[in-house]
């Protein structure tokens, strides 16, 4: 009975896990400006990994294990939004434009081939 | 059952990277690549995680949870590194105008 209700929780995790990595990896590559890259690389980030986390948990046999996986969790927490807002703060102090949705854009939808003019 | 999950997690993580490291080569600013890399680390580390569970190891997650703090310190360090760079650059441009 436990190993089926811990087989459960770790399939649910995997499949949040499959699921919001897919969408950080397309944002990754999708999207315009280093800013928003960076939110898709960190819902990727935050979000697939600590799902991983969870079904690692569920799934560990030993309490050892389970301890090791709640300490990763914790420096996880503290270390992946503060890399996230170093690259941002980088991104920032480096004179990147954030992307805005141009007139031009609007009109035509998918024709941004001058994207970088519309930038400036 | 386990196993088959852990095995299938294991190569989507090993996907997700193969990705991460294309964005890595062919991103065009520092910003892009620095993104990548830090997309990068989260998931090797959850690679790790996964192999210890997988072969029962505990040595695997000693591991992931030195690499997790190395690979934030050099991070860091990085980024203070390119930072000093573009400033530099910058403050020489603005100099010769």
């Amino acid at each position: 009975m436990i190993v089926i209700l811990r087989n459960v929780i770790a399939l649910i995790a995997f499949s949040a896990a499959i699921i919001f990595g897919t969408a950080g990896i397309f944002g990754l590559f999708r999207f315009p400006d280093p800013y928003s890259k960076l939110q898709a690389g960190s819902l990727c980030g935050t979000t697939a990994v600590f799902s991983i986390f969870i079904g690692s948990l569920a799934l560990a046999p030993t309490w050892a294990m389970a301890g090791r996986i709640i300490i990763i969790c914790f420096f996880f927490l503290i270390s992946s939004p503060t890399g996230a807002h170093i690259v941002a703060r980088f991104a920032w102090q480096s004179n990147i434009a954030p992307w805005k949705p141009s007139a031009r854009h609007h009109r035509k939808g998918k024709n941004n081939k001058n994207k970088q003019d519309d930038l400036q | 059952m386990k196993f088959l999950m852990i095995d299938i997690m294991q190569w989507f993580l090993i996907v997700c990277a193969f990705f991460c490291i294309l964005r890595l080569i062919t991103g065009r600013t520092a910003a892009d690549k620095l993104t990548g890399l830090n997309v990068l680390s989260g998931v090797v580390l959850a690679f790790l995680v996964l192999r210890g569970v997988r072969h029962g190891t505990a040595l695997f997650l000693d591991v992931a949870l030195v690499y997790d703090i190395l690979g934030f310190l050099g991070f860091l360090a990085i980024a203070h590194f390119l930072k000093d760079n573009f400033s530099g650059e910058v403050e020489k441009e603005e100099m010769k105008r």
